[in-house]
């Protein structure tokens, strides 16, 4: 497969901060890559920066295997961006807005028609045309971002954070309409802080902190590096010290902690995990309110690699 | 594309309520407020004869040009009633008010006198126009011209005949200054619309294969047009609503309205792309200039304009509101039109620094910082 994106060790400082550092990766033809980070992590001004808005203080970025440059518009007419902020004209409507923005790309009428028509029916805004952004709820305001930065049929996609605050159903239905995308044969950069997101959308994911790569893979070998398999969780009413050490002992267990009323148990790996444990409970009647098991989410490989949550 | 941004961003301006009133609504709003203090004024104040006094030294005794001007002043346009006397009596006119004050000849002509208001600001007025004129008759009587020429010093001195020393005219002429100007408000915002670094539509363009200099183009020719319509609807509606006449030259008018305008235009995309701002602030300080730049060319009364005129002339050269009423003036009142050319070039002037002082910041496509 090409390599559709090359980002070689590159690095953006402003004034005292480096937002990214020595940042190297590559995305390949057809994929969707997640960039997934905590705020200000650098994602943004990762893509700022491949976009050739940036400049930057030193490394190389290709696009479609040519320099990327300013002035570089055959890679540009192939590239489409949602940007993190809503980039819309408040005086004109959903239509003309998405007319405006694939004009620039698009100069056939009838074409661009055809193409505007599909990007509305990608997003689900058929029966706004008319209507201006202030008129649109927040979420259907995000799906009309969306639609102006891919109506051009671009086969590089750039998606910043394109969900923030919409709502379940709208989520969704943007984020079935990005696997459309795929589907129709465009590679597409994906940045969120939404680990669910990235499970449920990549191919690949790189986890950035401090504009670093933290590391990457898919969602399966990055959770090999959360150093666990299962994960239980016990709202116990009370515990004693005794029984704690008791849980340390099983043979699969690779730590517990209790704060306040909540007892984790993480596991490397094994099976009934689960029972062993409810049974255990039940010997030294230690009454509980709620128990569940959990494989391990990108936010435990985050904390197991920095310490810290993906969210705060 | 040209074509393209042309039509959108029309579609735009036209759909911006606040661009529209400070473009359209808010030069008529004003021009009905003057309207309606002036007309006042012009029927009450129409001038009266200034009572003056000039001290009957040798000097003014051996300048044949002011002596013939002042006699032709006083007995023929009626604008001065003048008393020939010495210092002493002069001064003591003046402290008990029988005049507005007197003219000294010695080593050129010293105006004294106690306020300051029109009758004092239309003699200041007078006074250099006559020192002016005789400036340029003396050029000619020494080069070769052996009498000097009473006849076309008539001439010159008609054009500060009483009628035309009307003070409205000057406001009107500043409200079409302020129209222009405003007009930058247009192209501010626009030229807001292409840059990456002030906004998010702008990164949208930015990132898109069309060329920057296209999308400009197109976006400014459409904040032009609307520009010109806002100031032709301000023209129509004094000329026939407010009854102010501006003359009849009318294509040097239109001229100078077209060149206001663009000068107005350059000042916006200037504000744009040199000031780090949101749009409401830019939106303040373009009005701000504008309506400083107005002030100072005598939007609030002539005595402003010819104060600056004389004390600071430099800030009136470089203020674009000056440069169009000014422009307006000397067609008005000026038989020839040197005058009027030199505010035409000065505002080409204007217009293309501000635009060269953009240039940058237009052509610019990659930031240290967005
Ligand atoms: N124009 C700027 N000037 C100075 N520092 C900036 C600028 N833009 C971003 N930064 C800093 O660079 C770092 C990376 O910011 P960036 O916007 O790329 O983060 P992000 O990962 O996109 O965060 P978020 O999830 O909040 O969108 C942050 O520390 C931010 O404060
Ligand atoms: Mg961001």
């Amino acid at each position: 497969m090409k390599n559709i994106v090359e980002v070689k060790n590159v690095t953006k400082e402003y004034k005292e901060l480096k937002a990214v550092d020595d940042l190297s990766f590559v995305v390949k033809e057809g994929e969707i890559l997640g960039l997934l980070g905590p705020n200000g992590s650098g994602k943004t001004t990762t893509i700022n920066c491949i976009l050739s808005l940036l400049n930057i203080n030193k490394g190389t970025i290709k696009i479609f295997g040519k320099i990327m440059k300013p002035d570089a518009y055959d890679i540009k007419k192939d590239i489409g961006v949602v940007f993190q902020e809503v980039a819309v004209f408040e005086e004109l409507t959903v239509y003309d807005n998405l007319d405006y923005f694939c004009g620039l790309y698009i100069k056939n009428k009838k074409q661009r028609k055809e193409y505007i028509e599909e990007a509305i029916a990608l997003v689900g805004l058929e029966n706004y045309k008319k209507f201006y952004p202030k008129q649109l709820s927040g979420g259907l305001l995000r799906r009309l971002n969306i639609a102006c930065g891919i109506a051009h049929k671009p086969k590089l996609i750039f998606l910043d954070e394109p969900t923030v605050a919409v709502d379940p159903q709208s989520r969704n239905n943007i984020l079935e309409g990005i696997k459309t995308l795929r589907d129709r044969g465009a590679t597409i950069i994906y940045t969120t802080h939404y680990m669910e997101e990235v499970e449920l959308l990549c191919d690949r994911i790189i986890i950035l902190d401090k504009g670093k790569v933290l590391a990457e893979g898919s969602a399966d070998e990055l959770k090999e590096l959360a150093n666990m398999d299962e994960k239980i969780t016990v709202e116990v009413d009370h515990i004693k010290e005794t029984v704690i050490e008791k849980i340390k002992y099983f043979k699969n267990v690779h730590e517990v902690s209790l704060e306040r009323n909540t007892l984790i148990v993480t596991y490397k790996k094994g099976k009934n995990n689960l029972s062993e444990l409810i049974d255990l409970l039940k010997e030294n009647k230690v009454t509980y309110s709620k128990i569940f098991s959990e494989r391990p989410t990108l936010n435990d490989v985050f904390l197991n690699l920095t310490g810290k949550e993906l969210r705060d | 594309m040209l074509w393209h941004n042309f039509k959108y961003s029309l579609k735009v301006l036209l759909k911006n309520k606040i661009l529209l009133f400070w473009t359209f609504a808010f030069p008529i709003i004003l021009g009905i407020f003057f309207h309606m203090a002036f007309s006042d004024i012009e029927s009450s104040e129409k001038l009266d004869v200034i009572k003056i006094a000039i001290i009957n030294n040798e000097e003014f005794d051996r300048d044949m040009f002011s002596k013939e001007a002042f006699k032709m002043l006083s007995e023929e346009e009626k604008i001065f009633s003048i008393t020939y006397t010495d210092i002493e009596e002069a001064k003591e006119l003046l402290k008990e008010e029988k005049i507005t004050g007197y003219l000294l000849f010695e080593e050129g002509v010293n105006i004294t006198v106690n306020r300051s208001g029109i009758n004092e600001t239309v003699l200041r007025y007078v006074v250099d126009e006559i020192s002016s004129n005789k400036e340029i008759m003396t050029e000619f009587y020494k080069e070769g011209n052996s009498q000097m020429n009473i006849s076309e010093l008539k001439g010159n001195i008609k054009d500060i005949s009483k009628e035309n020393l009307s003070y409205t005219m000057i406001e009107y002429y500043t409200l079409i200054a302020m129209s222009a100007l405003y007009g930058g408000i247009l192209s501010m915002f626009i030229t807001n619309y292409k840059l990456a670094n002030k906004n998010a539509v702008g990164k949208r363009t930015s990132i898109s294969p069309a060329h920057k200099g296209g999308l400009l183009l197109g976006s400014l020719l459409a904040s032009y047009l609307v520009q010109v319509v806002g100031l032709s609807l301000l023209f129509i509606f004094t000329i026939f609503c407010l009854h102010v006449d501006y003359g009849n030259n009318l294509p040097f008018m239109i001229l100078l309205g077209l060149i206001g305008s663009l000068a107005g235009l350059s000042l916006g995309v200037a504000v744009a792309t040199l000031i780090k701002a949101n749009e409401n602030t830019k939106t303040g300080i373009l009005i701000a200039i504008t309506m400083l730049g107005c002030f100072l060319s005598g939007m609030m009364g002539i005595t402003m304009k010819y104060q600056i005129d004389k004390t600071i002339p430099l800030l009136n050269k470089i203020n674009p509101a000056n440069m169009i009423t000014d422009g307006f003036y000397a067609l008005y009142y000026y038989e020839g039109l040197n005058r009027f050319l030199m505010n035409i070039i000065s505002l080409l002037a204007f217009s293309l620094v501000m635009l060269l002082l953009s240039y940058r910041g237009l052509r610019r496509q990659k930031y240290d910082s967005i």
